[in-house]
């Protein structure tokens, strides 16, 4: 029960930290896209019910806080972590190359639901921003996704530790 | 009932993504603006964002200021010297507006900007791949309505797509959500401005055969009643002739940095300034 209570908040705070990098870090031309990552994650980690209620709160805060047409991410997010839940079972987890191409994977499957639902909707030049938008962000994924896999395995056998 | 259970996660799975979904056709039907869960996540994002943004911001600046005192004198002059040019031209403009002005008098044209400003700083940018958003603290207590139009002087930078009470989400130009009736200032031909993220503006709707060259002024035409009208856009940076199109292809270069947005007006409708009056 305090998992579903405090994921709002904390979710709040993943968005905020992750703007806030992208506007330090980057100066706002490269997305730092923190919360996808978190959603891979919660696919490799997580029970189906506990990830995609994660998935979905992450994506409408996500909405809410920077997405022009909310709902989008919202949906996006729960496919993605669908995606990650059902290849998490063929995908070995400890290999740091493999997190990489699959954090990789992800992020163009984002960018290009993305792409696709603005070229449809709104008559959007696709190309374009292929090379501006998806190919800076997947690779920054494809980098940020091991280091953050690390990290919480790290904290995982640190609290596992503690707690044995 | 078994069924129920034996599919419990399933059903769950079905029910979030039908109800993002609904969110998604929700809004591309009737606009954005309207959720109360949004409002709650705004109102509970703003002051967050508005301490974290404070602490980076002072620290930036302390860095700013270290490294802007380095050739700081010869930045000087060279101000210096554009101030000096800048003030004939400044006496040139008082001049052509006093003019306006006169003949504006003669003609009896009614005055259309019966608007009031509401300042608001920058709390957040959110670049969300391809949207542009960033977040205001002020809200609908201060008197802020979805749709109402931003403005850093002296053009126009978006308008509010989302408000709370006490902060708001603005829709930037260059998201590529964002369309907006434009006309050219030398020529007077109408077209729409949308957004094309970092690439600034697209022009379009301007036919091959109309005259529109890089350098020309883009500003607001005042249509659809929601910006008003002869506020500043852009300039064109690039007209382009495709022989497959009917249509000119140009881009049009933003005239604020949208990256570096820190303070900005709010134009609030002439009905509120007779209702606070």
């Amino acid at each position: 029960m305090i998992y579903y209570l405090l994921m709002p908040f904390l979710s709040i705070i993943l968005v905020i930290l992750q703007s806030t990098i992208t506007d330090v870090i980057f100066f706002g031309r490269l997305v730092f896209d923190l919360s996808l990552v978190v959603v891979i994650y919660a696919g490799f980690r997580l029970d189906l019910v506990r990830g995609s209620f994660l998935a979905f709160v992450l994506g409408f805060v996500f909405d809410c806080v920077a997405g022009s047409v909310q709902g989008l991410f919202t949906f996006i997010y729960v496919i993605i972590f669908l995606f990650s839940f059902f290849a998490s079972g063929r995908l070995a987890a400890e290999k740091m190359y493999i997190i990489a191409l699959f954090g990789f994977l992800c992020a163009f499957l984002e960018d290009l639901m993305v792409i696709l639902f603005y070229h449809l909707v709104f008559k959007f030049d696709i190309l374009v921003n292929v090379y501006l938008v998806l190919i800076p962000k997947t690779l920054i994924v494809g980098l940020l996704a091991p280091v953050f896999f690390y990290m919480m395995r790290r904290v995982e056998v640190f609290f596992y530790e503690r707690t044995a | 009932m078994f069924f129920l259970r034996k599919c419990k996660t399933a059903i769950l799975i079905i029910a979030l993504l039908v109800i993002a979904l609904t969110m998604l056709s929700f809004n591309l039907r009737y606009g954005a603006g309207r959720g109360f869960f949004s409002k709650i996540v705004l109102e509970a994002v703003a002051p967050l964002q508005k301490g974290l943004s404070t602490s980076v911001k002072s620290i930036r600046d302390a860095w700013l200021r270290y490294i802007i005192l380095v050739g700081i004198e010869e930045e000087n002059k060279k101000l210096n010297k554009k101030i000096n040019e800048l003030k004939a031209v400044v006496i040139q403009y008082q001049e052509g507006y006093l003019e306006a002005q006169r003949l504006k008098k003669i003609l009896s044209f009614t005055d259309d900007y019966n608007y009031h400003f509401i300042h608001a700083r920058v709390i957040g940018r959110e670049q969300a791949g391809l949207s542009k958003t960033i977040l205001i603290d002020k809200g609908t207590i201060h008197g802020l309505k979805v749709g109402m139009p931003v403005i850093v002087p002296p053009g126009l930078i978006g308008r509010l797509l989302d408000v709370s009470w006490h902060a708001s989400k603005v829709l930037l130009l260059i998201d590529e959500n964002s369309n907006i009736d434009a006309i050219v200032q030398r020529t007077r031909m109408q077209g729409i401005v949308s957004g094309a993220g970092s690439r600034g503006f697209i022009l379009k709707y301007i036919s091959k055969t109309q005259d529109v060259q890089e350098g020309d002024v883009i500003v607001s035409s005042g249509m659809g009643g929601v910006f008003p009208k002869g506020l500043l856009i852009g300039q064109v940076s690039h007209v382009e002739r495709l022989e497959a199109s009917l249509f000119l292809k140009i881009n049009v270069a933003p005239f604020v940095d949208f990256s570096k947005l820190e303070e900005v007006s709010v134009l609030a409708s002439s009905e509120k300034r007779t209702e606070q009056q």
